[in-house]
């Protein structure tokens, strides 16, 4: 790579336009959900009024002109979207604060998972299917596999109930749910390191299950690239097997690997939901299983608009490290 | 070095029997998180838990449902049971330093709650008139003689609304609604969404050395199995009735150091039933209701479902409730009466809808037990999962055979009972009218007379008589009187003394070294 | 295995050596043995236990092979485990294979329109698909159901419409690059319609990745399911094992069969079909199978 400069020109072009895709996918599922939602049986007046355990007509009539139910559907489309457009996300009356708000709260929490879950599983995924592929057929590779494929077939929250049980209740080692120690007094470092510590939990439980997806991408992709011609080429001309597959082989193998994780990111923003249940934490993932339940329309409309949007910002950071490792992009013939 | 003190400190808790730290802090479960903490507007068990710290009441009650002074010091009723006079307390102060007086009361009774509780609103309608003589006696006048009048001077029925803050204001939309100010033990610190509530004590309480306990986090951990742990390895000292599934209770409670007590629901007495549906399909005749009547075993959803928690209910009215009797028909688990009674009437295997309530595992597991033993007699059933949303939505539209319920019962028959059969309230719309549609009209005149005749015996006459009659017609089907027991750390003392248990037991609870 | 192979022989009829190869992967045999003893206990369920598996039939939280009868015990109403093991195969593979099925006739028609007739179709076609996959597929999934409410039907459905677009993908794929070959060409010149050369001559030539990546989402269907029913959106009238985690998980520390036996028959079917798939994938690319060395 000789200067940096026309390889960025080479990734903005083709981020703007996918940004600008990006918009009107988002616009199209703020409007898709929009009408998901409000056909679900129940309105938040009748919920609220059911966990007030007694109501009237009144009450939740009252309720419905608050939160603008009474009117026509397509006008509150229109409300919505009109506001959405100029960045105003709605107001909960359930949680009695501006969605954005409530959003932004929980929003760090779940990066924090995702984000971790995903560079570890991409990170253990890609050195684990590495080893795999270049001892295939051998005792590791065997170990290797057989470990990913229990990771891939075990259902997600059963990992985490057992993860609970033996680590943090038969062994006391780490806490099993929370964000942080409540009513902690740590400041800075330390606090840093009690968030991480109720990270390694979740974000193990998370990532366990894409580790075994990458893992298994890798060692395929691996050994299909190895299999081809430049590859042998490669070995007539005496190269050692460790450089080539340093050289020749990983960059190339990594490329449906990097394609795949982006793709994935739409499982991993969802299976955090299940995630933030079982460990209680406090992200968008829960929020949005809660509005669910309460049928808080506004706030539940948000998190999918920001968790799209967060799959989004996966799909374009995979993209640009697509870019990077792409040998013909980055070093051009 | 943290994480090694950490993990030592968490072993050292499982080893040693369980005590909450001597600290003056207590940590309590809240589940599911409250949407708010302003208790004139939202009443919901979660709120009612926390605020019920934060805001007061003229009165409490023990666990016989007696009176006991609160905000009021002492109060008096006219022997024609129409003039309320309560005394208030000298100087109580508001959070916020202000003082409270009898133009509180006037405000919350007459302006604030009359606009957003429904549930008072159903009492208020009694009231006459709201005077206040002096800034410390305030005197109801009824339009009628109101037997229950006296039981609505709860927290979460009638909590004390500063005037100062609210007077004049969208009170549904005052700023003010998210940093609640009362007049209770403990004032509201910190929210954390999703996370915790932090109450820290009131050190201008109107009682010496009260509270005892210097802060309290209500933990929010959505999880049920989640919770269990966290009472486990310590890291909450309290789990309110019904934070936990029914089925783990036996464990913890066998823990070291850990005590249960099923006390401090009696105000509420949660009543369980199936609606049945009387306007139609083979529910509407009496011969199937009471056939399901005799089908359940209720026995058994005790001792398995509940775990042995809880009382068989023998009619409308809770044994806990005022003027309840057990002197109507037993309706006891007879499976061969029960397809007698099918026979009787004409069943054809039509399919039956339930619905269960979508409160959690116990509820599913209870749901699924009851639909077996109608299975078992022949009925033909068919489960319809819902979420809560859903359920509100078809109870509320009628569109049901069989629904799982519960509704509190507030003391007495006259406010939490007869809203279930009035033919008056045999409205659609609302689940917790006469959802099921029965219609016995006459019997609308003995409870309107029940609730307006003067003098206990007078009322328990009435009372048995409805009592009887409305368990023969078995317009629903009534399954357990639900106890929801609270578990705690035995060195946390006093913490369930009233009628509405923890809801406002942190005033007296302190932590024994 | 890869040192003592013996050399590949010359494969008589393409069919006879995709088995042979299949068959010689230790891991894929494993797996299609599992896979029918699932299939066989799933429809002898209504023969081995024609009791409703709701049953209660005995004492509440009888432990694994404590009672004659009752080898994985019974759960927290005295209900067999053992036959909600067989009625729960039943449920799983059901909503596995329709639910994969469904996928497919979604997704296969829009990859392939948009492989082969690029352009406008293609843009429109992969818009769609992107459009579902930036939605966090699980969220859905929940909406969906909590929607139409918890049936068989709703479920299947919300898993069907969260899986697709990984179909639509890969069928696209290849379709682009086999409607460039010979015979492709050979067809179009031979007279063939456009559709016919897109069901007759591209279609079938694709069919191996798609069976292979149809064999992985039978797996995946069945582990939402069990997801969805873990968090209470199950439909409440069948015995399924993602329901059977679920109901036992508030109890996992007093009775863990009843957690640990269904969790452990979804953990075996995931897995067979996962060995399956890749068997199929091994047999159906010979070349890929053989180490490099």
């Amino acid at each position: 790579m000789k200067g940096r400069g026309p390889f960025l020109m080479a990734l903005a072009g083709p981020i703007f336009s996918r940004l600008v895709k990006a918009a009107l996918t988002l616009l199209a599922i703020v409007i898709l959900n929009f009408c998901l939602i409000h056909m679900a049986p129940g309105d938040p007046a009748a919920v609220m009024a059911g966990e007030a355990g007694a109501a009237d007509e009144k009450f939740i009539a009252d309720l419905r002109e608050r939160f603008g139910l009474d009117q026509p559907f397509h006008i509150q489309l229109f409300n919505y979207v009109g506001g959405v457009l100029q960045g105003d996300l709605g107001y909960s009356y359930r949680q009695q604060a501006p969605v954005a708000e409530l959003i932004l709260d929980r929003l760090p929490a779940t990066l924090l998972l995702t984000l971790t879950a995903f560079g570890v599983s991409l990170t253990l995924g890609i050195i684990f299917g590495v080893m795999a592929s270049a001892r295939v057929g051998k005792t590791t590779d065997s170990l290797i596999t057989g470990v990913a494929l229990l990771f891939y077939a075990t259902p997600l929250f059963w990992v985490a109930l057992m993860a609970v049980l033996l680590f943090s209740v038969k062994l006391g080692w780490l806490p099993g749910f929370g964000y942080s120690t409540v009513g902690g007094e740590e400041t800075g470092i330390w606090y840093a390191l009690d968030v991480a510590q109720h990270l390694v939990l979740p974000a193990l439980t998370l990532g366990l299950f894409f580790m075994a997806i990458y893992l298994r991408m890798t060692r395929a992709s691996m050994l299909e690239v190895a299999s081809m011609d430049f590859v042998k080429t490669a070995r007539a001309k005496g190269l050692s097997a460790r450089v080539i597959r340093r050289r020749h082989i990983l960059r190339n193998a990594l490329l449906p690997v990097v394609t795949l994780a982006g793709l994935q990111a739409g499982q991993l923003v969802g299976g955090a939901v299940l995630t933030e249940t079982v460990f209680a934490w406090p992200g968008i993932g829960r929020l949005m299983f809660e509005s669910l339940a309460a049928r808080d329309y506004p706030t539940l409309l948000g998190v999918f608009l920001v968790s799209a949007a967060m799959v989004i910002a996966f799909n374009i950071i995979t993209d640009i490290v697509y870019r990077i490792i792409d040998p013909r992009i980055g070093a051009p013939a | 070095m943290r994480m090694l003190l950490a993990a030592s400190t968490a072993a050292l808790m499982l080893a040693a029997p369980l005590t909450a730290q001597a600290d003056g802090r207590i940590d309590i479960v809240v589940q599911p998180e409250p949407p708010s903490l302003m208790l004139g507007i939202v009443q919901n068990g979660p709120t009612q838990l926390v605020a019920g710290d934060i805001y007061e009441s003229l009165l409490r009650y023990d666990t016989d449902l007696n009176p006991q002074p609160s905000l009021a010091e002492s109060w008096e009723i006219s022997d024609d049971g129409l003039t309320y006079t309560f005394k208030l307390r000298e100087g109580v102060l508001w959070h916020d330093g202000e003082p409270f007086t009898s133009a509180d009361v006037a405000f919350t009774a007459d302006v604030f709650l009359r606009e957003t509780h429904p549930r008072l609103r159903v009492s208020l309608n009694y009231v006459d008139s709201i005077e206040t003589p002096d800034d410390h006696t305030v005197v109801f006048k009824l339009k009628e003689p109101f037997g229950p009048f006296i039981g609505v001077f709860e927290t979460g029925t009638m909590p004390m609304i500063p005037k100062h803050i609210y007077e004049g204001t969208d009170f549904a939309n005052n700023p003010a609604n998210n940093t609640p100010i009362g007049t209770g033990p403990f004032k509201f610190n910190e929210w954390e969404k999703g996370s915790y509530i932090h109450l820290v004590k009131n050190e201008d309480y109107y009682l010496d050395g009260k509270p005892a306990l210097d802060e309290v986090f209500y933990r929010v951990i959505p999880d049920a199995a989640s919770r269990a742990v966290a009472f486990e390895t310590g890291e909450v000292d309290v789990l309110p009735g019904g934070s936990v599934e029914q089925f783990d209770i036996p464990r913890l409670a066998a823990m070291d150091g850990v005590c249960t007590t099923g006390k401090g629901w009696e105000y509420f007495a949660p009543h369980s039933w199936l609606w049945v549906n009387n306007r139609s399909g083979p529910t509407a005749n009496e011969k199937f209701r009471q056939a399901i009547m005799y089908a359940m075993d209720r026995e058994f959803a005790r001792d398995v479902v509940w775990n042995g928690f809880g009382n068989i209910a023998t009619g409308p009215v809770s044994s806990m409730t005022k003027f309840y009797t057990d002197d109507v028909i037993d309706y006891s688990y007879d499976p061969e009466k029960a397809k007698e009674l099918l026979e009787e009437a004409g069943y054809d295997g039509e399919t039956i809808r339930l619905l269960p309530l979508p409160y959690g595992e116990t509820w599913t597991r209870w749901a699924e037990a009851v639909r077996q033993n109608l299975t078992d007699v022949g009925i033909n059933v068919e489960t319809v999962a819902t979420d809560v949303a859903g359920w509100n939505q078809k109870v509320s539209d009628r569109d049901y055979d069989l629904a799982f319920t519960y509704l509190y019962q507030f003391g007495d028959p006259a406010l939490g009972v007869a809203r279930t059969y009035l033919s008056t309230n045999d409205v659609d719309g609302s689940p917790w009218n006469n959802v099921q549609g029965y219609q016995n009209v006459p019997l609308d005149d003995k409870w309107a007379a029940a609730a307006s005749a003067v003098g206990d015996e007078a009322r328990q006459a009435i009372y048995t008589e409805i009592q009887q009659e409305v368990v023969e017609d078995a317009p629903v089907a009534w399954l357990l009187e639900l106890e929801f027991p609270t578990i705690y750390r035995c060195n946390v003392k006093d913490l369930v003394t009233t009628a509405i248990g923890i809801n406002d037991g942190l005033r007296d609870a302190y932590i024994e070294d | 295995m890869s040192v003592a192979a013996p050399p590949l022989p010359r494969p008589t009829s393409p069919l006879k050596g995709f088995v042979g190869r299949f068959a010689r992967n230790k891991g894929a045999v494993f797996g299609l043995i599992v896979l029918i003893a699932v299939i066989a206990i799933a429809i002898l369920a209504p023969v081995l236990y024609p009791q409703s598996p709701w049953r209660m039939v005995q004492r509440p939280f009888l432990p694994p092979f404590t009672v004659d009868g009752f080898p994985f015990g019974t759960d927290t109403l005295g209900r067999d485990v053992a036959a909600g093991l067989a009625y729960g195969a039943q449920v799983s593979l059901i909503v596995g294979l329709i639910s994969t099925a469904v996928a497919l006739l979604i997704g296969v028609p829009l990859g392939a329109a948009a492989g082969y007739f690029g352009g406008i179709v293609d843009d429109v076609a992969m818009r769609i698909t992107e459009f579902f996959q930036t939605i966090p597929s699980f969220a859905l999934a929940i909406v969906l159901v909590a929607i139409l409410q918890p049936t068989l039907t709703s479920i299947t459905l919300a898993i069907a419409i969260v899986s697709w677009p990984p179909v639509a993908r890969l069928v696209r794929a290849e379709v682009l690059s086999l409607k460039t070959r010979e015979f492709v060409d050979a067809a179009r010149l031979a007279g063939l319609t456009n559709s016919q050369i897109l069901i007759r001559e591209v279609l079938p030539n694709a069919v191996s990745p798609i069976i292979v990546m149809a064999s992985l989402m039978v797996a995946t269907a069945i582990l939402l399911e069990s997801s969805l029913s873990f968090l209470g959106l199950g439909d409440p009238n069948i015995m399924s094992w993602g329901y059977m985690i679920g109901a036992a998980r508030t109890v996992i520390r007093t009775a863990w069969w009843l957690s640990f036996f269904p969790g452990v028959a979804i953990l075996l079917t995931v897995l067979a079909l996962n060995l399956i798939g890749e068997g199929l994938n091994d047999a159906f690319n010979p070349r890929l199978s053989r180490p490099s060395s």
